[in-house]
């Protein structure tokens, strides 16, 4: 079953057209799933086949800019490590090959999938909006910070 | 959760990770996440709720163990929140 409407799709690539010029690497870190049975912690992943249908959507709404790379953990542990994933699915999202540092860990909708799309079209433009005086504070960090936020479906 | 990603966008050294709250719930306990947005600067210091950007921006610095010098009218209005 597509969890993402046709009308949905024409919006995005309609949108996407607009919106994207350079090059967007999304990296979707999955395991196979079990669909909607929930498992025991570590075992399976009851939202993967939906996120790969929904990084799937966002790969083909602009083919020539959206690139998808997917990363099975199960059978690359060493590299979800490498990336510091921890746990899936996690969609990445960069420029053009490297490994983003905007991540969505969980199906990513809801108040997340404008999120997505924002992180989408801001990456392909380079655009981030922040006024002058954040990227002056912004400037005065050092070392590797992550900025992790809870989110939910409603 | 869109100001994190910018700032992600904006400077080499923060990584942005958005969590599905409801989908990770071992993960949202051991964060305490009583509502959303919650964020987690550095898996130590947390802020709940919206902000500006002004003060999010102010709020991760702090939480990355960077003494914040200026002041929140030096950064000039803002009136979009974040998470």
């Amino acid at each position: 079953m597509s969890v993402i409407p046709e009308h949905v799709r024409a919006q995005l690539k309609a949108r996407f057209d607009l919106r994207l010029s350079g090059p967007v690497h999304l990296t979707l870190y999955t395991r196979p799933g079990s669909s909607r049975l929930i498992l025991p912690a570590g075992v399976g992943c009851a939202t993967c086949e939906d996120a790969r249908q929904m990084a799937e959507l966002l790969k083909d709404a602009a083919p020539e800019k959206v690139t998808l790379d997917v990363v099975d953990t199960s059978r690359d542990p060493g590299r979800a490590i490498a990336d510091r994933v921890d746990d899936v699915p996690t969609i990445a999202v960069g420029a053009n090959t490297e490994v983003g540092r905007i991540r969505f860990q969980g199906l990513p909708t809801g108040t997340e999938f404008p999120a997505l799309i924002d992180a989408v079209e801001r990456v392909s433009r380079a655009e981030h909006g922040l006024n002058p005086a954040s990227l002056s504070e912004l400037a005065r960090l050092n070392e590797p910070t992550e900025v992790m936020v809870f989110a939910t479906p409603t | 959760m869109s100001l994190a990603n910018r700032m992600a966008l904006a400077s080499p050294q923060i990584r942005a990770l958005c969590v599905e709250a409801n989908e990770f719930p071992r993960l949202s306990a051991e964060f305490g996440v009583r509502g959303v947005p919650h964020t987690v600067v550095n898996r130590r210091g947390a802020f709940v709720g919206a902000l500006p950007e002004r003060d999010f921006v102010a709020a991760v610095l702090e939480g990355a163990g960077v003494p914040v010098e200026a002041s929140p009218a030096q950064n000039g209005p803002s009136t979009e929140l974040g998470g």
